[in-house]
């Protein structure tokens, strides 16, 4: 009558479900004992008859017990396989992340370049086009051209005015100085003619 | 309970001016206008069981005697600071061991009896041949030391009224430089000349702001020297150097920028509203994040370290704000001098 804790831990370790087996197989082992001893009646039948029940139960669950091993062990099987398959996405996961996290660098650095390039078109778009300074300059040499060759003729019509002057106001110089002459030369002639009547 | 009533009103009129991140990229130490320096851990801020203790500093010093200090950087092995007094470096592993001295200092030259110019911005250049400190500030004019022999090397002049930031350009042979005379001046570094650039944006009717002044605030060059971003009175606008033109501007009405950076492909920038700004390099705004300092004068990333990459800002409160995803705000570090 002295059952202590560890005979009890060990019943229910090595019973599968409930405390009936152990039961069960005693009940049995007692059962066959005693129809082996008692006399052959309808009695003993019945007995022999419970006694191949009692067997078969036990059969039964002797049975379900490994049955219930093997699955357990598909399952661990199962998990396993589950668990190297997580792992391998896991991996792969982390690669593209890295991968992903380069190429968000450098797309980052492609936006900030095309942002620079934007900010500089903008100022470049500012200045006038080139074509149309190109165009105004040459309008504006053409222009020039122009002018300088007005001038030049301008010059050249002064110039030849100038000697025509030129001419002129010799030839007025000296017919001036023929027509002082002349007076001069009539002077001289009075004078003469009036001394010739004084004397 | 009148230390306290003290602490409290100090801690209410604290203003931090800037900011930087240890060579290790592990601390962050920032500077207030009452020439303090404090240093906060990140990691213990960052880790899952961060409490209101960990948002206090480790670490806290008088960075300068009398006086604020406005600029802080860092080399390898120093802590730069600079302000109202001298520029004093400070050693990270003294720091680190809670003795601190001064390692070297080195004041900018007199001008009169009476002059006490302050430093507004110093940059460290690091190349093989030698480490250069520039310096700019309220005497008008850059200077340059070389820093392994405390030699002043070069003095650049030209502007016309305090110097409010500098950066390089081209590997530092190049300096820029931002004014309050409305002016952004590109320098040759080696050479004592006049600036071989001069930009005015408060002339240009794009980004000119009249109502605002013509101060420029801050400047900033991207990666490739291709473009130079400048603000402050005038609208914050990018500059193409080639042709010496602004091409984009980014809209801030009613409050002029302190502060700006280029950031993998994007720019951030806080000025006179409590917000930080993160824009598309063509002016677009992409987000807005709050922050509790009503107006921001220094925003820092830390890119020593991939884990602890966070966006700090700093402005004219007590408290430094912390974004780890850089669109919200995560936690605020509290400036309490122990």
């Amino acid at each position: 009558m002295f059952i202590s804790d560890d005979i009890i831990k060990r019943r229910l370790l090595i019973d599968g479900e409930g405390g009936n087996d152990d039961k069960r197989l005693n009940n049995l082992l007692k059962m066959f004992i005693r129809w082996t001893q008692s006399p052959v009646d309808e009695d003993s039948n019945m007995v022999y008859q419970r006694i191949l029940s009692t067997i078969s139960q036990c059969e039964y669950t002797l049975e379900k017990s490994v049955k219930v091993y093997q699955m357990n062990l598909e399952e661990q099987q199962n998990y396993e396989t589950l668990n190297q398959r997580i792992e391998n996405k896991i991996e792969e996961a982390t690669l593209k992340i890295t991968e992903c996290k380069s190429e968000l660098q450098q797309a980052k650095r492609i936006r900030k370049n095309r942002q620079e390039y934007d900010a500089l078109a903008k100022v470049i778009h500012t200045h006038p086009d080139r074509q149309a300074t190109t165009k105004q300059l040459q309008s504006l040499d053409e222009e020039l051209k122009t002018f300088k060759d007005r001038k030049q003729k301008l010059e050249e019509k002064l110039d030849s005015r100038r000697k025509q002057f030129l001419v002129l106001i010799t030839a007025i110089h000296e017919l001036q100085a023929i027509l002082d002459e002349d007076e001069k030369k009539a002077e001289i002639e009075e004078q003469k003619t009036e001394e010739m009547e004084t004397s | 309970m009148q230390e306290q009533s003290l602490q409290s009103r100090q801690l209410y009129h604290m203003t931090i001016f800037t900011q930087c991140f240890s060579p290790c990229g592990k601390y962050v130490a920032a500077a207030n206008n009452y020439g303090q320096i404090a240093i906060f851990s990140l990691v213990s801020a960052l880790s899952p069981e961060a409490n209101e203790s960990s948002r206090l500093p480790i670490y806290c010093f008088k960075g300068c005697k009398e006086g604020a200090i406005y600029c802080l950087t860092s080399t390898d092995t120093f802590l730069i600071s600079a302000g109202e007094g001298d520029i004093c470096a400070w050693k990270w592993s003294d720091i680190h061991n809670k003795a601190p001295k001064i390692i070297w200092s080195l004041s900018l030259p007199k001008k009169g009896v009476f002059t006490n110019p302050e430093v507004n911005s110093i940059v460290v250049d690091k190349q093989e041949q030698a480490t250069r400190l520039l310096a700019g500030g309220g005497d008008n004019d850059i200077h340059i030391w070389n820093m392994e022999n405390g030699q002043l090397e070069n003095t650049l002049q030209g502007h016309e009224d305090y110097v409010h930031s500098i950066c390089l350009k081209n590997n530092g042979r190049e300096c820029v430089s931002a004014s309050e005379d409305g002016t952004v001046r590109i320098w040759d570094a080696r050479s004592s000349s006049e600036a071989v650039h001069i930009l005015e944006p408060h002339k240009t009717p794009m980004c000119g702001r009249p109502e605002m002044g013509k101060w420029v605030g801050c400047v900033a060059m991207d990666h490739g020297d291709d473009w130079l971003i400048c603000g402050g009175g005038p609208k914050l606008s990018t500059w193409h150097l080639r042709s010496l033109t602004p091409t984009a501007t980014f809209d801030t009405p009613g409050s002029c920028q302190n502060f700006v950076m280029y950031h993998e492909e994007n720019v951030i920038s806080g000025g006179m509203k409590p917000c930080v700004n993160h824009w598309y390099v063509n002016g677009d705004l992409k987000s807005q994040v709050p922050t509790t300092s009503s107006s921001i004068y220094n925003i820092a990333v830390n890119t020593v370290l991939d884990q602890l990459r966070v966006l700090s800002v700093v402005g004219n409160s007590c408290k430094i704000d912390v974004c780890t995803n850089f669109g919200y705000k995560a936690f605020s570090l509290k400036f309490v001098p122990s």
